[in-house]
């Protein structure tokens, strides 16, 4: 009997994942999207002598030249899906650091803004070192740490002063980083008087937006991957993720065992913190410029990705990798919109019917977990 | 029996021949990227997009249809995503209302990297390598609205600039004609240049707030219609405070007849839409390049005295 069991672990073992349900979700959307988005004819372009990418051309029955296409599927491209993680990532990247959050018993409304504090001081940095900036001849190996380091310490900045904000004062997360929420977009509103700032060093625009010999710039997915995957072993592994998981779950019970809660609530929004600098980076470098009006609303979307990936705004419940997939899942019914020509006037009402939808299916898939285990806790 | 049998084999040909020559007639997608939702004049964009696309696609016996991809609110990244996601999902041509130039600048040229000819209208990414744009120039726009401001004024008085979101290119070109022109009077001064969400509600709110801080103006230069998009906006007694605002959409009309404001300067914003269709159909299908690169628009002036006549035009130009 116990030799049955050990064998039908690994068949099932992805559906026992936590994550198992949104994994399902994304399968099933990917597959409808592949099935039911049809193809789409785009030119063909092929690297010639000097190292450029042009385009094919052909000779028609007219006897004209004219572009040749090529057919693809409109979702199952590898174009397509990594635009997708492209877009996914901005919010998947602050979700996991909103996570951290969610799962210590906080909120954080402020990221959006922190995300536009930090993406307008990087850029007058970058700006500084830009071909027509003061110190355009400063060399890349300097310009872009400096640039680099503005723009992702600004946000652990603004993280640290929610936290001893919310720590010292006493005061309700919500309280505290809606007042900040205002402050931080009102300051960067201030510095910029309102102007977009672009005209970055090639080098740090270069750096962002690399892309592989078939134009596909994977510089802001690989980031995604690389933050879920520490942030995973930190909430997982480390004794200090475990605190997390301990205070959201029981704030007393955490300060009697002797967990520090106020350092531990303390670190959660500084990791806010720099999750929103590291997207902010990100999102400068591939679009090329910021302004103060940047990340409108992304506190939201950031919070929806955070529960659709399984966190509980009660504390004590989330993962990492949830909060990636469940700002996959969301940039996936995005762009399921698009490709299906759906009316874009439906799309709120679709993505709000999906995000509850697929928590709904998280909770049973969770709800089946649990009653696979009590009965085989029942039935060794 | 012969006759039933050829009458059916006609019934049945020609509706079948019907459906072979719209399947065989060559298709267009074209992108329409406006700033944002919620906008009215973006959705009369939108009309002007659909009824360009009926009209020129009977004329050269082509399907062409919008995909309308605008943010809910105004954010110039969803509206590079939406031009990128457009690209792959091979729409043909794109027309966009870009919230933040630089940001969109990349976008657009990988869009025509990728063979996708883009057109702008309302407001330039000048940088990019866009085609055409379709829109008012705006630093004229501007002058044209402290112009008219300062005659109503008689060339005296404080004026206070409503500007919208601060980050759009083209409403700082409009801010800085209305200060070029402002600077011609010396009897007028600027009070200052205030920045809203571009919603009616914020607008309003926001030339409400001013008025009871600074109770001295006596005039305002809107470089956009946004607060006359509400019904009760300007609460003070008609003509006392002269005004000028650029746009003429149907809920600012009811201010020009109760005399709040003095004229409005309408934008062909119907013909934003239209008017790219047109042109990106002329690029793709007839393969002609606009005979100049700044497509202007010019401004139409409505007064009380012809505003009945220009309010005809919305029972073609809204949404139905």
């Amino acid at each position: 009997m116990s030799a049955t069991i050990t064998q039908a672990r690994p068949r099932f073992a992805a559906l026992r994942l936590q994550e198992g349900g949104l994994l399902l979700v994304i399968f099933i959307l990917g597959l409808l999207l592949t099935l039911l988005g049809g193809s789409v004819k785009m030119p063909k372009f092929e690297i010639n002598a000097a190292g450029e990418r042009v385009l094919v051309f052909k000779i028609n029955a007219a006897g004209e030249r004219e572009p040749e296409f090529v057919e693809r599927n409109k979702f199952l491209n590898a174009q397509n899906l990594i635009k997708l993680a492209k877009d996914t990532s901005f919010i998947a990247i602050m979700a996991i650091g909103a996570t951290f959050v969610i799962i210590s018993g906080g909120i954080d409304l402020s990221v959006g803004a922190v995300y536009a504090l930090a993406s307008v001081l990087g850029a007058m940095v970058f700006h500084l070192f830009g071909p027509s900036g003061l110190h355009a001849d400063l060399s890349p190996w300097l310009s872009v740490p400096l640039g680099v380091v503005t723009c992702v310490g600004v946000a652990t900045l603004c993280g640290l002063v929610n936290g001893t904000m919310m720590v010292t004062l006493k005061v309700h997360p919500f309280i505290i980083t809606l007042g900040t929420m205002a402050i931080y977009r009102g300051v960067a509103f201030v510095i910029t008087k309102g102007q977009s700032i672009g005209d970055f060093p090639q080098a740090f625009r270069a750096m962002i937006g690399w892309e592989t010999a078939n134009r596909l710039s994977v510089v802001p997915l690989g980031v995604m991957v690389v933050v879920a995957i520490i942030g995973t072993i930190y909430l997982s592994r480390l004794a200090a993720g475990r605190r997390i998981y301990a205070t959201g779950g029981n704030e007393l019970a955490s300060r009697y065992s002797g967990i520090r809660v106020e350092r531990v609530k303390l670190s959660v929004f500084v990791i806010s913190g720099l999750t929103a600098g590291i997207a902010a980076l990100l999102a400068i470098g591939y679009y090329g410029s910021a302004s103060s009006a940047d990340g409108p609303g992304y506190e939201l979307d950031v919070i929806a990705a955070a529960v659709v990936g399984g966190a509980s705004l009660s504390g004590g419940k989330g993962t990492a990798l949830g909060a990636l997939l469940g700002a996959l899942i969301i940039k996936l019914i995005d762009t399921g919109i698009v490709i299906l020509g759906i009316d874009q006037n439906y799309s709120r009402i679709i993505i709000g019917a999906a995000v509850i939808l697929a928590v709904v299916f998280d909770q049973f898939n969770t709800w089946l977990a649990k009653r696979r285990l009590a009965a085989q806790a029942a039935h060794p | 029996m012969k006759w039933t049998t050829l009458a059916l084999a006609f019934g049945l040909f020609f509706p079948c021949l019907d459906i072979v020559q719209a399947q065989t007639k060559k298709s267009y997608t074209l992108g329409l990227v406006a700033k944002s939702q919620g906008n009215p004049v973006f959705q009369a964009a939108r009309v002007g997009a659909n009824d360009a696309a009926k009209a020129l696609g009977a004329q050269h016996g082509v399907n062409i249809k919008i995909d309308w991809r605008t943010p809910n609110e105004e954010d110039a990244q969803k509206q590079a995503e939406a031009i990128e996601q457009l690209v792959l999902s091979g729409a043909q041509g794109i027309a966009v209302s870009c919230s933040d130039a630089n940001k969109l600048t990349d976008a657009i040229n990988s869009a025509v990297r990728n063979g996708v000819p883009v057109a702008t209208f309302d407001s330039d990414a000048p940088a990019s390598k866009r085609f055409v744009i379709f829109g008012v120039d705006d630093v004229k726009c501007g002058e044209q609205v402290m112009e008219e401001l300062a005659r109503i004024m008689g060339g005296q008085g404080i004026v206070a600039i409503l500007a919208g979101n601060q980050n759009a290119p083209n409403l700082q070109k409009r801010v800085q004609g209305v200060k070029n022109v402002a600077k011609k009077h010396p009897g007028i001064k600027i009070r200052e240049t205030y920045y809203h969400k571009e919603t009616p509600q914020d607008a309003a709110a926001k030339v409400e707030q001013v008025m009871q801080a600074h109770p001295d103006i006596t005039g305002w230069a809107m470089v956009g219609g946004w607060p006359l998009f509400t019904d009760n906006a300007l609460k003070w007694q008609p003509g006392t405070i002269k005004c000028v605002s650029v746009d003429a959409l149907p809920p600012q009309l009811a201010y020009l007849r109760s005399g709040h404001v003095q004229l409005l300067l309408a934008q062909q914003v119907y013909e934003w839409g239209y008017r790219s269709v047109e042109h990106l159909v002329n690029k793709i299908h007839l393969k002609k390049d606009p005979a100049v690169l700044h497509d202007v628009s010019p401004l139409v002036p409505v007064t009380k005295a012809n505003v009945d006549e220009f309010a005809k035009n919305w029972e073609k130009w809204l949404p139905k």
